[in-house]
């Protein structure tokens, strides 16, 4: 009897040591209210081709959260000014590595909810990952709140808890077109045939769509559409295609090291376009800038955020320090600044809510106007299907390293180097 | 006419540098019968050696190519010595998922310590310019690799061809116990034969950086494609491997520009597939 009694003793402590170890009733506890905590759960490439995007997005939702837990008077955004949201809860951050496969990501997103059990999700800069991780957060009735993804496909579900910070791939393809019009009509350019060079992804593909919609709305002539496998040995194929058909224009979707393999390999063939402008890319980010040195200038794409937005963004500065700390010194780009602003807004709405209801605060991200000092129109508003309809990017150039920028007329700071300037005149 | 020919150079000179990093690896699997999972990561720490000693001690690739295949020599040397050893005379998959483990290791460590972020180097000797043949424009990094990779998998092939030591690492591969009858040290020659096809990957990722942005994701392609071309090749044939690299090459051009890019790589495998159908020993297999 004796033996039978501490059998089943040992069983139930063991059961209520991997209750303990393995943290069992996380998934029925979302908020761990005694401690007064919000997990927030973070998705992104942070191994993978794309690693080095995903780690800046990463470390601006950290950014984003120190600023919300502490005390920051010097910084001018929402929430800085005091201690954490809802009298004293505080975000901590669960971190998971999508490694860039849409399959990754959302067996992460099913992790985070049920065995970490966090409260919502931000990421998950590829698009493709987005749009698997975001789908399990639907189901489960919580927040997913997606910076930097553009492909317009995403906000086109009608989903009632996905929420996307950046201009989509449709917006910016236009905007795109916008700047070939007016360089026809302000510069003679005499731009009639267009070229699509896309890495074959989810991104991508949308991204080509896009732009092969919106050229030939314009009345301008696809004359050839490049899809490539991403991280390939060499891009030769590919520039050879382009140089063959030779278009005025070159719309780009190329992530990390194809950017630069694209770039170094139209040197190589002695051959660049009139124009190329490149989605939320390769082309945004500031190391692959710096690193190409002469060679990256003249190209133009959008940009959400560069330091030489400063004159346009002053609340960035104080916040990009807390940024470069994590960063070793790497300033915010495009895509990282919208992982920062998609955690403030976050934690703006469920200030607001007053609680930590998802249902009311989604409704409530979606009933409201909302302050962002660091988004480049100042404020955030969410249509149906989850989309900003305040996102704002403007195209620039880059001269000199720097981006400087060309288009909107009305926010331009420089003029446009048109057509590209030969290899060999730099 | 000239695209053609144009897009054919462009081939075989990606096909020389696939056939150096296969060399390697033929060498590794022909004489042990080891897969070295870990091959495209040595490329991948061969390009970093040669990155940081640009970056530090203004090292150009084209000299630093030397000290890249000397260091990944000692890794091969490594691997074996720390890894490979304890796998010799166990089922083939012990040493498949130690490679396995040891490429994982490298690639998070490389990670770990240099971040994901791409490193370009600009300023090299060759980086950028380019020779013009007529209307033919032959980009100058790739030629050096391309005449590189032909020196070095000539020199291996006399190496095992025509001297004592490539017979005896022969020997070795043939019948380990019969070669250590005859008084050949396999230990030792298994040491040198995973240092020797380590060095191999080690001098194509050593010129890389004059062309390509190095990064820790940046091997696995090419580990891949050096797989393709050993088994095309027919496994432990160094001509074999040397032949499938060109074919390979030239295939992903080809079929990359008159099918289209999204292809190449679809051609490439399909290729493989056919060989691999038709003769599965490979194209020089026995």
């Amino acid at each position: 009897m004796f033996y039978r009694f501490s059998r089943l003793m040992s069983l139930v402590a063991c059961m209520g040591l991997l209750c303990v170890l393995f943290g069992f009733g996380y998934g029925t506890t979302p908020a761990m209210a005694q401690e007064k905590v919000i997990k927030i759960g973070t998705i992104f490439p942070l191994t993978g081709p794309v690693a080095t995007a995903g780690q800046r997005c990463q470390a601006a939702v950290q950014t984003a959260v120190e600023i919300i837990n502490n005390k920051h008077p010097e910084i001018k955004t929402p929430l800085a000014d005091q201690e954490g949201i809802l009298d004293g809860y505080k975000f901590v951050l669960v971190h998971a590595d999508s490694q860039g496969k849409p399959d990754v990501g959302k067996a992460e997103a099913e992790r985070l909810f049920n065995q970490e059990g966090v409260w919502a999700i931000i990421g998950s800069y590829n698009s493709a990952v987005s749009k698997p991780a975001s789908l399990v957060a639907e189901r489960m009735k919580r927040i997913f709140m997606c910076g930097a993804s553009s492909s317009a496909a995403l906000t086109q579900r009608d989903m009632n808890f996905f929420f996307r910070l950046a201009p989509t791939d449709e917006t910016e393809s236009v905007e795109f077109v916008e700047v070939l019009k007016w360089l026809n009509a302000k510069k003679d350019a005499n731009i009639k045939t267009v070229g699509v060079i896309y890495e074959n992804s989810e991104f991508g593909k949308h991204a080509a769509g896009e732009a092969k919609k919106a050229s030939e709305a314009a009345g301008l002539k696809i004359v050839c559409d490049i899809p490539f496998s991403p991280g390939a040995t060499n891009l030769n194929s590919e520039v050879q295609t382009l140089k063959n058909a030779n278009p005025d224009a070159v719309l780009a979707a190329l992530l990390g090291a194809d950017y630069s393999l694209w770039i170094r390999t139209m040197k190589q063939m002695a051959w660049a376009p009139k124009i190329a402008i490149s989605y939320c890319s390769g082309y945004q980010d500031p190391v692959i800038a710096k690193q190409l040195g002469p060679d990256a200038d003249f190209f133009m794409g959008s940009t959400a955020y560069s330091p030489q937005f400063a004159s346009l963004m002053p609340a960035v500065a104080d916040v990009e320090k807390i940024f470069k700390e994590k960063t070793g010194g790497v300033p915010f780009d495009g895509d990282s600044i919208q992982e920062a602003v998609a955690m403030l807004v976050l934690a703006q709405a469920i200030q607001k809510a007053g609680g930590l209801d998802p249902e009311k605060v989604a409704e409530t991200l979606h009933n409201n106007t909302w302050d962002s000092p660091l988004s480049l129109g100042g404020k955030v508003a969410f249509a149906k299907g989850g989309q900003n309809v305040k996102a704002h990017s403007v195209v620039t150039q880059l001269q000199g390293g720097e981006y400087k920028r060309i288009f909107p007329e009305d926010m331009a700071d420089t003029q446009i180097v048109f057509p590209i300037k030969p290899w060999n005149q730099r | 006419m000239e695209t053609f020919i144009q897009v054919l150079i462009d081939g075989m000179l990606s096909g020389m540098v696939y056939a150096l990093v296969a060399a390697g690896l033929c060498l590794i699997w022909g004489v042990m019968d080891v897969i070295n999972f870990a091959h495209g990561e040595y490329l991948m720490v061969a390009m970093y050696v040669s990155y940081w000693l640009g970056f530090l001690a203004n090292v150009d690739p084209v000299v630093s190519t030397v000290a890249a295949g000397a260091f990944i020599f000692m890794i091969g040397a490594l691997t074996y010595k720390l890894i490979i050893r304890f796998t010799i005379g166990k089922p083939g998959l012990v040493a498949l998922l130690a490679t396995f483990g040891l490429a994982i290791f490298l690639k998070n460590l490389c990670m770990n310590q240099f971040s994901p972020n791409f490193r370009i180097m600009s300023d090299t000797w060759l980086s950028g310019k380019t020779l013009h043949v007529g209307g033919l424009i032959i980009a100058l990094p790739q030629l050096t690799a391309a005449v590189l990779a032909l020196i070095v998998v000539g020199l291996l092939y006399l190496l095992v061809n025509s001297t004592k030591f490539g017979w005896a690492i022969q020997a070795t591969a043939m019948d380990r116990e019969a070669a250590e009858l005859v008084g050949i040290n396999t230990e030792r020659i298994y040491i040198l034969v995973f240092g020797i096809g380590g060095a191999c990957v080690g001098v194509a990722g050593g010129i890389m950086p004059s062309y390509l942005a190095v990064h820790p994701e940046v091997g696995s392609m090419f580990g891949l494609i050096a797989f393709i071309c050993v088994a095309m090749g027919g496994f432990g044939s160094i001509p074999g491997a040397f032949i499938s690299g060109l074919l390979v090459g030239v295939v992903e051009a080809l079929a990359g520009f008159y099918i289209a890019p999204v292809f190449k790589y679809v051609a490439v495998f399909g290729l493989y597939l056919a060989v691999i159908f038709l003769r599965p020993k490979g194209i020089f297999g026995w």
